[in-house]
């Protein structure tokens, strides 16, 4: 078959120039860009040609085309409506695709705490939770006949403990054990974080519950200071709560550190009205009797611990206010962190 | 502890407001808590720590206040009653449960009301007015903090007082009107027939106060603080002496409060002291001597501190000094049993300045000594990542669970850590399973109309001697949320199964899975995953009956639990750089029909023990369950993709090899090609 390229380029341009709509300008492309479109053609017109003609007919029919898409190109910057092909598409339709799975806001706050003391060159050791009354109570300075110590104060489980015949093993009751489980197995200097959970019987209500989890903390070398000790904390809880928050340190008591401050910091930056100062954590000096518990020689280190609650902080960053919401894990909760 | 900032005036005006008071008193470690107007008169509650019995009472409130701000502290006078001894009045039986005991014996007392003033003091504090002789052992318990008993004497049988356990079967009726079964381990007072009044927690009412009483014999004693505790808890009573107690009584307050309240009952009931007798272990405390080195309580606290400074803040807390080149020696009050080592007394100085006004400085952290396992963090927090992207929202359970819950899921069988003293039997055990308090919350939130869900856990079984890490992840519901992605069919077992590959891919471990082994799940919808011969897992559709034992009717769940602990010892994996092809690779699509029981994997295998070195992968495409295939077999489309290194391959030899892997799964399978 024999093709008059030069006619078929002035008819298109002709019906070119003759658009003008966005569907004529679909019937043109069709016409002779479509699947059974004229370039089509041509180029199936291919197997039945003339072997001498082969190479104008290929050539001519990619010129047509180039001329097409040409045409259609300049028409279309002259076409006045935005979209050239089909319809508007409704971009305000949301994206395609499942959300993003949420991490725990418990998880969540006790990784952004282990992160700020990280930051400071803390490491994390994990210890377990069913320890010994040694770890737990003895190594802390908590004397044999102490009232944390009862079973009203402290799960025992019902296994012995192997280490002390006739003594139970127990859910610790604090992250503290950590502590002395550490100093047991290193020397100074260390800085370390012991994050986990932690069980004590209490009933359960808005703010208590029997199994919560604990952020603990110790830095020991051997000339470590209580200006120290504010001192990181003081920064602990400007990256944990921002830059203006107030903080105070208060004298408390801990049987395992002396002195001993409970941190408070002001109410109003958490946007909370009815009191003026909110309790976070508990902190002080490493007890040197507890220093004795772990075989480290008298008078030879000094160090420093805090631990505060991760549901307090959770509660208290984001407004939280029945901690059973963490263990409930209604969808309608975990899908808002 | 409440403070009557009347009461408070008796012994010290601080010349501050009320709130420069409790500023000062909180920030030296006497948190006020609340603050109550009481008839004219401010009382602030005060968080006593346990350390800090001495505050328990007005005067050790005052001496701290004194401390403070420097004024000074009007003790009242309080004479000795030195009288007659009164021989084998009292008798104790166990003198460590009991170390002193004082009985003053007040003879023609009149029973009548206290003045207004002091009554309105006990009123502020929050203690009923009773008669003058109950009155005067409550005040005088809120003024020195020793807790006293008034009995009347000519109720005691035998005219006598034993302290002594309590034996088997004895009851008594306490005060408040309550009989009170005894067991061995209660200390009691004890007349010559019976307990009249539970050593440290409350006296009984056969013997109390009443307006015809003539006689009193007064009770000041101290008891070992444990077994007050012990007794107060397991009779679920406690008092204000009892309190007291438990955390430890001065011993020589037994002398000045029994002193102290015999002046008053003298002053307001009119009676004489007839005589007294006491037994005692000691006479006086032996009084603790600390060194302090000034240059420790400026290296500890960080600043430089002026030792005659020290020497009166000390003072002013009742501790005794005398200091020389740069030491001080301390001698410790009997009221402050806590302070015992150097740094305790370095603490009162902290106290006094100030904890505020210490210095603030960032520590130089150095911590060369400890190498931490990095492996299990960073195995979990690569799982998180692929959690995360497959819309698994984590879940955080109750690891203490009830036996039956444990019984619905069909795992009584399991071994168990159980509680011994639970609060509940919602907490009677450890979970040996992740999978009871994973169902507890399915439920949950399927009761709230919260059918569609996806959770993970990272969390721990627990043993007799382990607790083992693992992560459970439960699915039901909905597959897809929008009509563009997906029909709106629900999860199914591969959706799990693509999840965990893609967890073993981000950790680097590529365990086969078999026949499935977790007995809870549905053996005809699981499978077990297994590494170099160890279980790690299993992942499947729950059985149904273990659902309906929930109560969950009307959707199916799919569970997955993976063993971290068995996963943090494996090496990491050792990946090494593979050349990339620069030649084609030719794809071969096969269809076949096998029987129904002919695990796809199976195919794979036979694929590859016969596709030599040119066969580069096996690519599943698609099975056919339907009915236009003969009946018992099932139709499966994969393709296989040929490839090498080193050349291009040519046609004939891709065909033969092709060939030869169809004849192998014609003649291993009775595979029919369709």
């Amino acid at each position: 078959m024999q093709w008059n390229f030069q006619e078929i380029h002035t008819q298109a341009q002709a019906e070119a120039q003759a658009i003008d709509s966005p569907q004529a300008m679909e019937v043109f492309r069709l016409k002779y860009l479509g699947k059974k479109g004229v370039v089509a053609a041509v180029f199936a017109s291919l197997g039945g040609a003339l072997p001498t003609d082969k190479a104008a007919i290929g050539k001519g029919a990619n010129d047509l085309r180039s001329f097409v898409e040409q045409l259609i190109s300049e028409k279309s910057s002259n076409v006045s409506v935005p979209k050239i092909f089909g319809e508007q598409v409704d971009t305000s339709l949301p994206g395609t695709g499942e959300p993003l799975g949420h991490t725990h806001i418990l998880t969540q706050t006790m990784q952004e705490i282990i992160a700020v003391f990280e930051g400071m060159g803390f490491v994390t050791i994990e210890t377990p939770e069913v320890e010994t009354e040694f770890h737990n109570f003895t190594g802390l300075n908590i004397p044999i006949d102490h009232p944390s110590r009862d079973a009203f104060d402290t799960f025992y489980l019902d296994a012995e403990d192997p280490s002390s015949k006739g003594r139970r093993l127990l859910l610790r009751s604090h992250t503290s054990p950590g502590q002395v489980r550490i100093m047991k197995q290193h020397k100074p200097p260390m800085a370390v974080i012991v994050p986990g959970r932690v069980y004590r019987p209490d009933a359960v209500d808005a703010s208590h519950s029997f199994m919560f989890h604990q952020v603990e903390g110790l830095l020991v070398d051997d000339k470590a200071q209580f200006s120290e000790l504010k001192g990181l904390l003081t920064e602990f809880c400007r990256r944990f709560f921002g830059p203006k928050v107030i903080m105070r340190f208060r004298p408390h008591f801990f049987p395992f550190t002396e002195p001993s401050a409970e941190v408070d910091i002001n109410a109003e930056i958490l946007g909370i009205q009815r009191k003026k100062w909110l309790e976070i954590l508990g902190c002080g000096m490493v007890n040197p009797k507890v220093f004795e518990q772990v075989g480290y020689p008298k008078g030879k280190y000094k160090g420093f611990a805090f631990g505060m609650g991760v549901e307090r902080m959770a509660m208290l960053k984001y407004g939280i206010n029945d901690i059973r919401l963490f263990y409930e894990n209604d969808v309608r909760f975990l899908k808002q962190f | 502890m409440k403070l009557s900032i009347n009461w408070l005036k008796d012994y010290i005006d601080p010349k501050l407001s009320t709130d420069a008071l409790i500023e000062r008193l909180t920030m030296a470690g006497l948190e006020v808590e609340a603050i109550e107007s009481v008839n004219g008169d401010t009382v602030l509650e005060i968080e006593i720590t346990p350390n800090r019995p001495d505050c328990l009472n007005i005067l050790g409130l005052a001496r701290e206040i004194g401390a403070i701000t420097g004024k000074t502290v009007k003790s009242p006078k309080i004479k000795n009653h030195k009288s007659t001894v009164i021989k084998n009045l009292i008798h104790i039986e166990d003198k460590k449960a009991c170390s002193r005991y004082i009985g003053t014996l007040i003879r023609d007392v009149q029973i009548k009301d206290v003045p207004q003033a002091m009554k309105q003091r006990l009123i502020s504090l929050g203690i009923n007015a009773i008669n003058n002789a109950v009155d005067i052992t409550n005040f005088v318990l809120m003024e020195t903090g020793q807790p006293l008993h008034a009995f009347d004497f000519d109720k005691l049988a035998g005219g006598k007082i034993a302290v002594r356990r309590a034996r088997a079967g004895e009851t008594i009726v306490t005060l408040d009107g309550i009989e009170r079964k005894l067991d061995t381990s209660i200390l009691v007072i004890a007349d010559a027939e019976k307990p009249v009044a539970i050593a440290g927690v409350m006296g009984g009412q056969d013997t109390q106060i009443t307006a015809a009483t003539k006689n009193i014999l007064l009770e000041s004693a101290h008891f070992e603080m444990g077994l007050v505790r012990r007794a107060s808890r397991s009779l679920g009573l406690r008092s204000d002496s009892s309190y007291r107690f438990e955390r430890n009584v001065n011993f020589e307050d037994v002398l000045t409060g029994a002193n102290r309240a015999t002046d008053l009952l003298l002053q307001l009931t009119g009676g004489h002291v007839s005589g007294r007798g006491e037994v005692s272990v000691k006479t006086k405390n032996v009084s603790t001597k600390i060194k302090v080195k000034i240059s420790d309580i400026e290296s500890l606290l960080g600043l430089e501190i002026k030792p005659l400074k020290v020497k009166t803040w000390l003072e002013k807390l009742g501790f005794k000094l005398t200091a020389k080149a740069g030491t001080l020696i301390v001698t410790v009050p009997g009221n402050r049993a806590d302070v015992q080592q150097d740094v305790d007394v370095i603490e009162e100085v902290a106290r006094m300045i100030g904890f505020d006004r210490l210095p603030s400085k960032l520590p130089t952290i150095k911590t060369v000594n400890i190498t931490v396992d990095k492996r299990p963090r960073e195995i979990r927090e690569k799982i998180r990542r692929v959690l995360m992207a497959g819309s698994i929202d984590e879940i955080i359970t109750h690891n203490m669970i009830n036996s039956k819950a444990l019984v619905k899921t069909n795992m009584a069988n399991l071994p168990v850590v159980r509680v011994f003293n639970p609060l509940s039997q919602d907490q009677e055990l450890m979970r040996p399973s992740m999978l009871p308090s994973m169902l507890q919350v399915a439920l949950t939130n399927i009761n709230r109309g919260q059918k569609d869900f996806r959770f993970f856990e990272f969390g721990k079984r627990y043993f007799v001697d382990a607790e083992k890490e693992t992560l459970g992840i439960l699915i039901s519901g909905r597959r897809a949320h929008d009509w563009r992605t997906s029909k709106k069919d629900t999860v199914e077992i591969f959706d799990l199964k693509g999840l965990m590959q893609r967890i073993f891919q981000a950790i680097g471990i590529n365990p086969v899975f078999e026949a499935n082994q977790f007995a809870v799940l549905d053996t005809s919808c699981a499978t077990t995953f297994m590494l170099n011969g160890k279980y790690l897992g299993s992942l499947g559709k729950i059985d149904r009956k273990i659902l309906n034992n929930w109560d969950i009717k009307n959707q199916d769940i799919y569970y997955a639990g993976l063993h971290l602990d068995e996963v943090y010892p494996l090496p990491n994996s050792s990946l090494k750089y593979q050349p990339i092809s620069e030649f084609p690779a030719i794809g071969r699509d096969v269809s076949l029909a096998v029987k129904k029981e002919i695990p796809y994997q199976k195919i794979e295998e036979i694929c590859h023990q016969q596709g030599g070195d040119i066969l580069r992968s096996v690519q599943f495409i698609e099975q056919y369950l339907g009915d236009k295939i003969q009946p018992g077999t099932k139709g499966l489309v994969f393709s296989c993709q040929y490839q090498s290194n080193a050349r291009t391959l040519r046609e004939d030899e891709v065909n033969a090899v092709h060939e030869r892997i169809l004849q192998a799964l014609t003649h291993d399978l009775a595979a029919i090609r369709r």
